[in-house]
């Protein structure tokens, strides 16, 4: 599926043109996502279609498949992220994921709440991120056996 | 402090999965012993847990500080914290056998192994430990895939197996949710302390007869209730030697476990209750898998699967102990459960091992083969004991408080079939031990030369002193179960 590069010089430009129009997107929904729709489940989708678009114009060997392949080494690490506040906020005293609790200092309530919970979304876009791609990667292993560990 | 234990119980192994990539990335080394560090410390939180349970009584945590009828609750109270110092010390020793066995098929790939193996016990930490119907569902989930995945790592037969487990799980888990449903409809609440206020108003109701009903089939897959068990022996039989054991000791106990929730938390076991006949079903259906699975196991050639029918056939005699809706039926069939999750593990870990090291794999090899390892004997020995339920192992006291249940409920068939279980389940143990304890003709059996790991010893040593103690102690364990469930209205 992961192949050379396609030589439609449309689907070329097109394609550089999307990928980082759809990121800056996903940013904007992911810092959006607490006031509005959004949030980190789209956001991480929203990333991994931008790259796996990539991945399928210009090749498993272009700029976009390494990137995709650097993300799969921190495979976990959303996960991570959110274990991380919610362990910051049992520290602070409060319960798992207390976000109120969280010991940073110089925040009132609100404000921790909102980092807290802003943390924790980009802890799932990137999880979500992460899965889809090595997905794709995994769809694809025949070509190359991206992902064989992880 | 201790009112955070039951949320650092679930996160230790969590975490470390979560982790275990990025750890094991440079060193993949390191993963067994993470994994061990993990469910270690996990063991000693749960310890701390349960004294703290017992000491200062039932946490409920409210994740997030959400309270519940909107956030996420733990319900910690002491059957679920007796039940996880069950299952994080039997995860301890299932990874150190599964770590010395010479098995190696999860030697490749230890990142992604240990990961599942940690999953599965942090979800089956949630499942004890959630406090509302849907996230049972949920962690029943994170359980039934990461178990999919350990049965399908030797490859070959075993992915037909896993396969096909999957097919029924997921069923499983489909008819558990389509109750949760009926449920919710028929009441607008999923946290079990709110269910229990309204479920039993509205027995009459069909929509909850329905969902009910449904949660059983559901569970009863998972459970590997008799017409429902098609998927375990292959299942067990082909799995890796590794990781069978905490599968067959702790992933079908925990879905037992949870339908004594259901039932006895949000259903309770008041006049009413019996009158709407889903204690009878329970019992009958107990009687029919108790008899029929021993009956079916005394015909197995294979030991793995043997014992695989003798745990269905456990399963149908906890069933007879909770259908009787009395007190010591109820804490007989969970402290029964206890026993016999410990059991089985030490059951599949034996056959495990024996089929690596001797090359024994059904009856006719145990006649052939000379095992000359006290410690293996003595541990089979004592599990035997155990499963046919013989003192002073802890199977007799379990299978003594049901059959007392069912005495008190004046329900003689359900006894009968407790003894008629009992006989049966001698008879396979009795062709088992002839067989590896006869010499056959004059031949001196050699010696066995072979070098054991001191953890393979270790953990059977440790399994069967844990059958000798659960026996032993069986008074306070009884005790703090009576306790546990001295709230119910039975």
């Amino acid at each position: 599926m992961i192949g050379a590069p396609l030589d439609s010089l449309i689907v070329r430009r097109t394609g550089s043109l999307l990928v980082p129009l759809v990121q800056i997107f996903a940013l904007y929904v992911l810092f959006f996502g607490q006031y509005g729709p959004g949030g980190g489940f789209v956001a991480g989708v929203m990333i991994s279609a931008s790259l796996i678009l990539g991945l399928l114009v210009f090749g498993g060997n272009g700029l976009s498949a390494k990137r995709a392949k650097s993300l799969l080494l921190g495979d976990g690490v959303g996960l991570l992220l959110f274990v991380a506040v919610g362990g910051l906020c049992l520290i602070g005293g409060g319960q798992f994921l207390n976000y109120s609790e969280a010991p940073i200092p110089g925040l009132q309530d609100a404000s921790r709440r909102y980092a807290g919970i802003l943390l924790t979304q980009i802890g799932v876009a990137l999880d979500v991120a992460v899965a889809a791609v090595s997905i794709v990667f995994s769809l694809s292993r025949s070509t190359e056996g991206g992902t064989s560990d992880a | 402090m201790t009112e955070h234990l039951p949320a650092l119980v679930f996160l230790v192994p969590l975490a470390t999965a979560i982790c275990m990539p990025v750890a094991g990335h440079g060193r993949k080394s390191i993963c067994k012993p993470l994994a061990l560090l993990a469910v270690a410390a996990m063991t000693v939180l749960s310890v701390a847990s349960l004294w703290a349970i017992v000491s200062h009584g039932e946490v409920r945590y409210s994740f997030s500080g959400w309270e519940p009828p909107i956030g996420i609750e733990w319900l910690a109270d002491p059957l679920a914290a007796i039940m996880l110092v069950g299952v994080s010390a039997l995860g301890v020793l299932c990874l150190l056998y599964g770590a010395a066995i010479d098995d190696r098929t999860h030697d490749k790939h230890p990142i992604p192994y240990y990961t599942i193996v940690l999953l599965l016990i942090a979800g089956l930490t949630g499942a004890v430990y959630a406090g509302d119907l849907f996230n049972i569902f949920v962690f029943l989930e994170v359980v039934s895939l990461s178990a999919y995945a350990l049965v399908a790592v030797p490859g070959g037969r075993a992915l037909v197996s896993a396969f096909r487990y999957l097919l029924m799980g997921t069923l499983g888990t489909a008819f558990y949710l389509l109750g949760v449903g009926y449920f919710y409809a028929a009441t607008g609440a999923l946290n079990i302390a709110d269910l229990a206020q309204q479920v039993p108003a509205l027995l009459g109701s069909k929509a909850v007869m329905g969902g009910l009903i449904f949660m059983f089939i559901g569970l009863a897959i998972k459970m590997a209730l008799m017409p429902l068990h098609g998927w375990l022996p292959d299942a067990y039989s082909d799995g890796p030697a590794a990781a069978v054991p905490l599968l067959a000791g702790l992933v079908t106990k925990v879905a037992l476990l949870l339908w004594v929730r259901i039932l006895f938390w949000v259903i309770g076991a008041g006049e009413a209750q019996q009158a709407s006949g889903i204690f009878t079903l329970v019992s009958s259906l107990g009687i029919l898998a108790s008899v029929g699975a021993a009956c079916i196991a005394l015909r197995q050639q294979d030991l793995k699967r043997m014992f695989a029918y003798g745990g269905i056939s456990h399963v149908g005699l906890v069933l007879i102990g909770l259908g009787q809706a009395n007190q010591t039926g109820l804490t007989g069939a969970v402290y029964y459960l206890l026993n016999d999750a410990v059991m089985q593990c030490a059951l599949f870990m034996l056959a495990g091992f024996i089929a690596q090291r001797y090359g024994v794999r059904s009856l006719d090899d145990a006649g052939r083969a000379s095992i000359r390892n006290p410690l293996v004997i003595g541990t089979f020995v004592v599990v035997a004991l155990g499963m046919v339920g013989l003192p002073p192992t802890g199977g007799f006291f379990g299978k003594l408080r049901i059959l007392l249940g069912t005495i008190e409920a004046g329900n003689y068939l359900a006894a009968g079939a407790v003894v008629v279980t009992t006989l049966v389940t001698l008879g396979y143990f009795a062709q088992v031990l002839e067989r590896l304890v006869r010499r056959e003709g004059d031949a001196v059996p050699e010696p066995d030369s072979g070098h054991t790991p001191w953890a393979l010893h270790a953990s059977m040593v440790a399994l069967a002193a844990a059958m000798l103690g659960l026996g032993i102690w069986n008074d306070p364990i009884v005790k703090a179960l009576i306790d546990a469930t001295g709230g119910l209205a039975i």
